[in-house]
């Protein structure tokens, strides 16, 4: 008995529409469960769904939900690449905030002066590195000692945000910050760009998550690696035999995946939040995961799940400003949502 | 010296005990051959069901039932989507602790300032002035004690009663039990069931016991802390409680040592302190991690890869 966490090369001879019959019923269903949890707050369904709908179409929208879905995408690729090996990494969390930290730390080492384009390059590649490194710890526990990737990774999250505490509460701390525990913001020379103009502008991180995109897709689609990742995926077994380094395979994969979650904190450190404060990133990695799953772990498909998410993240500020519901209130439809697509879109039970 | 580790081993037992019955009923569950991460998501709704029942109703046992029955709930999500449905249990898990997360701030909020009449300490007559033994172990809160009685009761039903035969056999070798006409999915459902009805309880005794409080995401993975000393202590209820003391040990250190001014460098640091747990967990699991994964049921294998 295997239990297969992707299903590559599904055959699917029901007809497409019905497919997709099926996951508006599925969406229509987190609706509508998520409508009576509000109703049961004081909140009318109706009018926050409206509200909700309404924030999409203002201005501002699209530029907020791509600055959101700029870490989101890169950390949903970081449980995708290793999801293709059958790992299940669910360290985003707190590969994110290790990706920040590096971030800060390689500016602080440039110090303000430093030219931006030098330090911006030096805080990706720092980000990337340590976000490997984080992510790694996990693959090594499983290939070394055989303990699941995703318990390891989960324990690693809470450790990542202790030690950012641990630097924005002490060495770090912004003592111009008027006592709030941040590191002190990077200067504007050494932030990312912005892009576009007026109310469509947003940091060039969306480009980093764009490329890692079509990098992630090309490499899982066309190189040998990802060829093999597929294979060891499938049948850890069967690769083993065929003579891969199936060891190295995973511990490579979830790098990988660390290093691009590790750019997502370096590119909302560097084009949006410019310090560390105790609510970097919070839940992003979790979201992020949902994202995954929800695509299938397809690279493409994952960024759209991404900007989905992002999109409802956003659409759910409203909640908070229009029904007075708690700011992560959204986060209990996000749940629903994924909850109906496995429980409606996944195969049959055998039993 | 002798009363710091007093108090290091009260706190242990005091900080403990909520991930002993995380842990617990993790066991249940993966005896089953079902990993359910969503521990984490069941302690939490426990958390506040306990909290927010003893507010409105004024007593704390009916607190502890109403997280038990909102810790089942979701734990009936988890074995739903993934006995029936078939979808990636560790996924699933992981959804379904959001989901608890996404509900407790939700319907926590109003519970946030909110004081309650909540357990006490109870000193057992006699027991709790043995020298030592007393303030370790009987000068704690009701759900501490029966915790005691928890872990030989759960020893007993998995490994002396028929009923854990069938729990260990749904685990192993699912269709051998369907062959002699066992439900093995209801033994599945039900183990789970169980072990998110006493994370539920575990949870109401973080929030009603322990800390007297909720605030959100107050488990901070105390679940996931539980679901690794299931690994670790191969499902077995003694060696399970004997680890969630020794990360309630990893908890009471930093308070007992502020207390008493000791600087250690670095670990002079809240934070530092704080993570204690997380690192102390992951140590372990790799002093004992591949002995364990080796002795894990059939079923789990499969999940661990």
């Amino acid at each position: 008995m295997t239990t297969i966490a992707i299903a590559p090369t599904r055959v699917d001879v029901r007809p497409a529409v019905l497919a997709v019959l099926r996951w508006i019923v599925a969406i229509a269903g987190a609706l509508v469960i998520f409508g009576v949890l509000m109703w049961t707050k004081g909140a009318n369904p109706l009018t926050a769904y409206s509200s909700m709908f309404e924030t999409l179409t203002r201005d501002t929208a699209l530029s907020g939900i791509v600055i959101k879905a700029t870490p989101l995408i890169l950390a949903a690729l970081a449980v995708a690449v290793p999801a293709r090996a059958g790992l299940v990494n669910v360290g985003g969390e707190g590969q994110l905030v290790m990706g920040g930290v590096a971030a800060a730390r390689v500016a602080r080492l440039f110090g303000p002066g430093a030219p931006g384009g030098l330090v911006l390059v030096g805080m990706a590649v720092g980000a990337a590195l340590v976000g490997a490194g984080w992510a790694a710890v996990g693959g090594l526990l499983r290939v070394r000692v055989g303990i699941s990737e995703a318990v390891t990774t989960l324990l690693l999250n809470y450790i990542a945000l202790n030690v950012m505490f641990f630097l924005i509460y002490d060495p770090w701390k912004d003592l111009a910050g008027g006592g709030q525990p941040t590191s002190p913001a990077i200067p504007v020379a050494q932030r990312l760009p912005l892009i576009g103009s007026g109310s469509m502008a947003v940091h060039a991180g969306i480009l980093v998550a764009l490329i890692a995109t079509a990098a992630m897709w090309w490499v899982l689609r066309s190189t040998r690696w990802g060829f093999k990742l597929e294979v060891v995926g499938g049948n850890a077994e069967a690769a083993r035999r065929a003579g891969f380094a199936v060891g190295l395979l995973l511990i490579g994969a979830m790098a990988v995946g660390g290093a691009l979650a590790g750019l997502g904190g370096f590119a909302q450190l560097a084009g949006t939040e410019f310090k560390l404060r105790p609510g970097f990133l919070v839940t992003y990695g979790y979201i992020a995961f949902l994202a995954s799953w929800l695509a299938r772990h397809k690279p493409v498909r994952v960024a759209v799940a991404a900007v989905v998410l992002a999109a409802i993240s956003v659409s759910g500020d409203s909640l908070q400003l229009d029904s007075r519901l708690p700011a992560a209130t959204v986060n209990v439809l996000m749940a629903l949502v994924l909850l109906a697509v496995f429980g409606w879109t996944s195969r049959r039970s055998e039993a | 010296m002798s009363l710091l580790i007093t108090e290091v081993c009260a706190g242990a037992i005091a900080g403990g005990t909520c991930i002993l019955y995380a842990a617990v009923g993790e066991s249940f569950s993966e005896s089953a051959g079902v990993v359910n991460l969503g521990v984490e998501g069941s302690m939490l709704v426990g958390a506040l069901a306990g909290y927010a029942v003893t507010a409105e109703a004024g007593n704390p046992w009916a607190g502890v039932i109403g997280a038990a029955v909102c810790g089942a709930v979701l734990a009936a999500v988890h074995a739903w989507f993934v006995l029936s449905r078939r979808s990636n249990q560790l996924a699933t898990g992981l959804v379904v602790m959001f989901l608890g997360l996404g509900l407790t701030s939700l319907f926590g909020a109003a519970y946030v300032a909110r004081t309650v009449e909540s357990f006490s300490a109870w000193d057992v007559p006699g027991l709790s002035s043995i020298p030592f033994v007393g303030p370790v172990l009987f000068r704690h809160d009701p759900l501490t004690y029966l915790s005691y009685a928890l872990v030989p009761a759960a020893w007993w039903v998995l490994y002396r009663s028929r009923w854990g035969l069938l729990i260990r056999g749904a685990g192993e070798r699912r269709h051998v039990l369907e062959t002699y006409g066992h439900p093995a999915l209801g033994v599945q459902y039900g183990s789970v069931i169980l072990g998110g009805a006493l994370a539920g309880i575990g949870g109401a005794q973080l929030s009603t016991a322990y800390a007297n409080a909720w605030f959100e995401n107050m488990s901070q993975g105390r679940g996931f802390i539980g679901a690794a000393v299931v690994i670790f202590a191969a499902r077995q209820p003694f060696k399970v409680a004997a680890g969630a003391y020794l990360f309630g040990a990893a908890l009471a250190l930093s308070p007992a040592l502020q207390a008493r001014n000791v600087s250690i460098p670095i670990l002079d640091n809240q934070f530092a302190l704080a993570s204690i747990p997380y690192v102390a967990i992951l140590v372990v699991l790799v002093v004992l991690g591949r002995k364990r994964a080796a002795e894990a049921p059939e079923g789990l294998k499969a999940v661990f890869g």
